[in-house]
C-alpha cells in the first residue's frame, strides 16, 4: 500500500512522482513506455503552437482559480529542481521567446534548458550540419531562419561526422559521439577549415542540432565555445533530442535514487471502486494480472498524444482505469483519491493534442500540493553548504547563458 | 520456421524509444538497434524469405526496448528469433554453445572447482584461452563450487503451511551455493519449508546466443516439473532474476504450453517475502544492521514490473540504509561479456554502473543476479551481496541475541 500510485513516466509522471516523495509520501510509478518526454523538445512551451504567455495560457486552459502565486511556486520548483540535477533551465512565463528549431523555423517556448538560446533578431550566424545526419540540413535551416529573421547573417556549413552507422543516425547518436573528446576535436578542425577555406568570420553564434552531449553537455558546449570562439545553441528538431533525453535521464536519475518504486512494462487497465474511492487498480505484466493499491491515484498518460486516451469511432474512451469520460476526456464522476495532471485532464487543456511543459509542471505540482498528505514546503531549502556556496560562486563569476 | 504467429508487431510507431534506451545502442553504431531488428524487420520478413543482420548478435536481450516501449511490443521476442535465424545461417561458434550451457560448465567445472578456479586465475593459461576460443583474458570467472547446491540440498516436497518449491538456477547451484542457503534459511525464519524440485537451465543463455530449439525444450521441461507443484499448492520462487524472467516473460512469449498458468505462481525471492509481509505473516524479526549499501537494479528485474522488493524488504531491517543506484545496464549481459569481440563494449556499458558506484560510495552493492555481480565485481572495489544474504544475516543476528 503506497500513499501514491502514478500512473504514466513522462513529463507529468516523473515531476508529479519526484515532487510527492519530497512531500513524505511513499511513491509508485506504473507505466507502460517511456513516456512522450522522450519524442519531446525538452523545451517548456506555454500555449503550444503560439506564442502566448502566461496571461493567455490562463485564460485558455480556465486556471484563474489557481492564483498567479501558485503557478509561479510551481515553476520556480521545476527551475530549482533541474537547477539541482544539473541541466537548468532559463526563461521567464510572461515573455515567451524565439528559439530555433531544426527545420530553421522559429518557435515559441517558455523555458528553455542551458543548451538553448532565443535566437537574436540581428547579427551573425554559422549553422552546422552533419551529413550522415539526415534530419538536420544547414543550407535548409538555413533559408528558414532567413525568412523568419532578415537581418541576420547566415551562413551553412557541413561537414562529414565521418562515422557509419548500421541504423539511422538520430541526434542523440552525434550527441554521444561528440562526449569523445578525440571525435570531438576532429569536428571542430573540420568546421574551422571549412570555414577558412570559405573565409567565413568568427559569427556571433553557432546552431547546431541538438547534438551537444547528453550527461556531459556542459563539458562539450564549453569546448566547442572556447575552440569556436563564440557561442553554441542548439536547434531543436527531430526526436529524439539531446534536449528532451537530458531532461528525461536526469529526472529519472532522480526518481530512483530517491527511492520512488517503478512498475516497468505494466499496463493498467482497470479499477476497483469502493464508496466514491478508488480502492486498487489491476494491471497486467506480462500475461501475469496484479493489482496495487494507494491512498491516492495520479493519472499521468498524456491524454491522446500519452495514449491514456483513446480516439475511437464511438468516441473518446479512457483506457487506464475503465471509467467513464466525457466527450473532452474528463473524467464523469469525481473521485475523492484521484487526481489527473497534464493532458490526462482532456482536451480542454491542449492545444494539437500537446499539453505543454508549463502546464505540466504546474499541474503536477498542484496535483501533489492537494495530496491530504502533503506536508508543506515540497523541499527544504537549507543554508548552502560551504561547497554548495563555492559552486554557486564559481557558476556566477562564469557568464550566464540565456542572458 | 521458428516463427510465431502474431501481429503485436504492428503496433510499432517507430518512435524509436527502444533505441533510445538500449544500451548496446548508445554505446555503438554497429548495432541495428531494437527498432530496426526487433518489430521493423519482423514486419519486412512476415511470410517471405528472412534478412539476416549479423549486428544482432550484439543484442544481449537485457529487455530495456520492452520497458521502453509505450504500445506493449514484445521486442526482445523478435530479436530472440532473429538471434536463433541468425545462428541458424550463420552457425554457432564453439565458445557461444558453450557459454550457452551453463548447466553442462557447472556440472564439469564443480567437481573440479579447486582446479577451475586456480586454472582460471593462470594468466599463461587464460591468455591461450582467449587465442582459442575467444574468452577475453581479462574477463573475471564467478567461482564454482567444488560442493554444488545439488550435492547439499535434495528435499523434493514440503509440509508447512505455505510450501515453496525453489528453482535455484546455475549460478546458485554452481557458483554461489551461498546464495542458495541463504535463501533457504530465510524461508526457514519464516516457517516455511522448501523444496527443491527437478529443474534445467531456464534458457535465458540459450536464447542470448540463437539457441532457441535447446530453450525451449528447457522451458517444456521445467514448466512440467513444476507446474506439478503449483499443483501441490506450492509457490515458485527464484532467487536468479534472469530466471525469473524466463519463467514470467519469455515461456509465455514462446507458446509453451502451461507457461501462462505457471507465470501466475512464479516469485522473485524478496517478492515473495514482500507478499508474506503484506498478508501479514512474514516474520519481522530482524536485527539491526548498520550499513550504506547501494542497491543495483538488474536489468532482468525491472523487466517484471514488480517495482523493487529486494528495497522494500531490506529497508524493514532496522538502521539499514540502501539506495538504489539507478544505473543503468552492468554491460556483462550473461554471456555477452565473456566474448573476446564484446568484452571492450561491455566495459562501456558498464562504466555508468562503476561511476555511479564510485559516486555514492556504498559500504558494499545488493543485487538479485550473477552476472550483474560479476561485472560490480570486475568494475567496483566493493563486495556484492544478494538480498537474500543480508535478509539471513539480519534473521541469524535475532536468533543469536535472542538466544544469548
Amino acid at each position: 500500500m503506497f500513499d501514491v500510485i502514478v500512473i504514466g513516466k513522462g513529463l507529468t509522471g516523473m515531476l508529479s512522482a519526484i515532487w510527492a516523495k519530497a512531500a513524505g509520501n511513499s511513491v509508485a510509478v506504473v507505466h507502460q513506455g517511456s513516456g512522450r518526454i522522450v519524442q519531446s523538445t525538452g523545451l517548456m512551451d506555454i500555449l503550444p503552437g503560439t506564442d502566448g504567455n502566461i496571461d493567455e495560457l490562463i485564460q485558455a486552459y480556465q486556471l484563474a482559480s489557481l492564483g498567479k502565486d501558485v503557478i509561479q511556486e510551481a515553476v520556480s520548483e521545476f527551475t530549482r529542481l533541474l537547477e539541482r540535477l544539473g541541466y537548468p533551465y532559463s526563461g521567464d512565463i510572461y515573455s515567451p521567446v524565439e528559439v530555433i528549431t531544426g527545420s530553421g523555423h522559429l518557435k515559441w517556448t517558455g523555458l528553455y534548458p542551458g543548451t538553448v538560446v532565443p535566437i537574436p533578431q540581428e547579427g551573425s550566424a554559422v549553422i552546422i550540419s552533419f551529413s550522415e545526419l539526415g534530419d538536420f540540413q544547414a543550407s535548409y535551416v538555413q533559408g528558414n531562419l532567413q525568412s523568419e529573421r532578415e537581418k541576420l547573417q547566415i551562413a551553412a556549413v557541413n561537414i562529414p561526422l565521418g562515422r557509419r552507422s548500421a541504423r539511422t543516425m538520430t541526434q542523440l547518436d552525434v550527441a554521444r559521439l561528440i562526449e569523445n573528446s578525440e571525435f570531438r576535436n576532429s569536428l571542430i578542425q573540420k568546421i574551422k577549415k571549412q570555414m577558412s577555406a570559405r573565409s567565413l568570420a568568427k559569427p556571433n553564434f553557432f546552431v547546431f542540432p541538438a547534438v551537444l552531449g547528453v550527461g556531459n553537455w556542459r563539458v562539450v558546449v564549453k569546448d566547442l565555445e572556447d575552440q569556436l570562439g563564440s557561442p553554441v545553441i542548439e536547434a531543436v528538431g527531430m526526436p529524439p533530442n539531446a534536449t528532451a533525453i537530458r531532461l528525461s535521464e536526469a529526472l529519472e536519475k532522480e526518481l530512483i535514487r530517491v527511492g520512488v518504486r517503478i512498475y516497468s512494462d505494466v499496463l493498467v487497465n482497470a479499477c476497483e471502486v469502493v464508496n466514491n474511492q478508488i480502492k486498487e487498480i489491476r494491471m497486467i505484466s506480462g500475461k501475469q494480472q496484479r493489482t496495487l493499491a494507494a491512498a491516492n491515484y495520479l493519472i499521468a498518460t498524456g491524454g491522446i498524444l500519452g495514449g491514456g486516451l483513446e480516439v475511437t469511432l464511438q468516441g473518446l474512451r479512457e483506457n487506464v482505469l475503465g471509467l467513464s469520460i466525457n466527450s473532452d476526456g474528463q473524467y464523469l464522476e469525481s473521485f475523492e483519491n484521484l487526481l489527473t495532471v497534464g493532458a490526462s485532464q482532456g482536451k480542454q487543456v491542449t492545444r494539437y493534442g500537446i499539453t505543454g511543459g508549463i502546464y505540466s509542471i504546474i499541474s503536477s505540482f498542484c496535483a501533489v500540493k492537494s495530496l491530504d498528505s502533503f506536508k508543506g514546503a515540497l523541499y527544504a531549502h537549507p543554508d548552502p553548504s560551504p561547497a554548495q556556496k563555492l559552486a554557486h560562486e564559481v557558476l556566477e563569476s562564469e557568464p550566464r547563458r540565456g542572458d | 520456421m521458428l516463427g510465431i504467429i502474431d501481429h503485436a508487431y504492428d503496433k510499432c510507431i517507430k518512435c524509436t524509444a527502444c533505441v533510445v534506451s538500449c544500451p548496446v545502442a548508445n554505446s555503438t553504431l554497429d548495432f541495428g538497434g531494437p527498432k530496426h531488428l526487433g518489430p521493423e524487420l519482423k514486419r519486412l520478413i512476415e511470410n517471405r524469405e528472412h534478412i539476416d543482420d549479423p549486428s544482432v548478435e550484439l543484442c544481449t536481450l537485457c529487455g530495456n526496448c520492452n520497458i521502453s516501449c509505450p504500445e506493449g511490443v514484445p521486442v526482445t521476442t523478435y530479436l530472440a528469433q532473429a538471434k536463433a535465424l541468425h545462428a541458424e545461417k550463420s552457425g554457432t561458434k564453439l565458445r557461444d554453445k558453450l557459454l550457452s550451457q551453463p548447466e553442462l560448465i557447472g556440472k564439469i567445472a564443480s567437481p573440479l572447482a579447486p582446479i577451475t578456479n586456480s586454472v582460471l586465475n593462470i594468466k599463461p593459461i587464460r591468455k591461450m584461452l582467449q587465442k582459442i576460443i575467444g574468452i577475453p583474458a581479462e574477463r573475471l570467472f564467478p567461482k564454482y563450487n567444488y560442493r554444488s547446491f545439488n550435492k547439499k540440498y535434495k528435499q523434493k516436497t514440503a509440509k508447512t503451511k505455505h510450501k515453496v518449491a525453489y528453482f535455484t538456477g546455475c549460478y546458485a547451484t554452481y557458483n554461489a551455493p551461498e546464495v542458495a542457503e541463504a535463501f533457504i534459511e530465510v524461508m526457514n525464519y519464516n516457517n516455511i519449508e522448501v523444496a527443491k524440485p527437478d529443474q534445467k537451465c531456464c534458457g535465458i543463455p540459450q536464447l542470448a546466443n540463437g539457441q532457441k530449439k535447446q530453450a525451449i525444450k528447457n522451458a517444456y521441461f521445467n514448466v512440467a516439473s513444476l507446474l506439478e507443484y503449483v499443483s501441490l499448492g506450492y509457490a515458485i520462487v527464484m532467487t536468479c532474476s534472469s530466471c525469473s524472467l524466463a519463467f514470467k516473460r519469455e515461456y509465455p512469449e514462446l507458446k509453451i504450453a502451461g507457461a501462462v498458468e505457471l507465470s501466475q505462481h512464479v516469485y522473485d525471492a524478496s517478492e515473495y517475502l514482500r507478499m508474506l509481509a503484506e498478508q501479514g505473516e512474514m516474520n519481522k524479526q530482524l536485527a539491526a544492521i548498520e550499513a550504506n549499501a547501494g542497491y543495483f537494479s538488474p536489468c532482468h528485474l525491472k523487466n517484471q514490473g514488480i517495482g523493487n522488493p529486494a528495497l522494500d524488504v531490506l529497508e524493514l531491517i532496522p538502521n539499514y540504509q540502501i539506495q538504489d543506484l539507478a544505473a543503468g545496464c552492468c554491460g556483462q549481459c550473461g554471456t555477452f561479456g565473456f566474448k573476446e569481440e564484446k568484452y571492450a563494449l561491455s566495459l562501456m556499458i558498464g562504466a555508468a554502473m562503476q561511476y555511479s558506484v564510485e559516486e555514492l560510495q556504498p559500504d558494499y552493492t545488493v543485487t538479485e543476479c550473477g552476472m550483474c555481480k560479476n561485472q560490480l565485481v570486475q568494475l567496483t572495489k566493493q563486495p556484492v551481496k544478494h538480498p537474500m544474504q543480508i535478509m539471513a544475516e539480519a534473521y541469524r543476528s535475532f536468533h543469536l541475541q535472542q538466544s544469548e
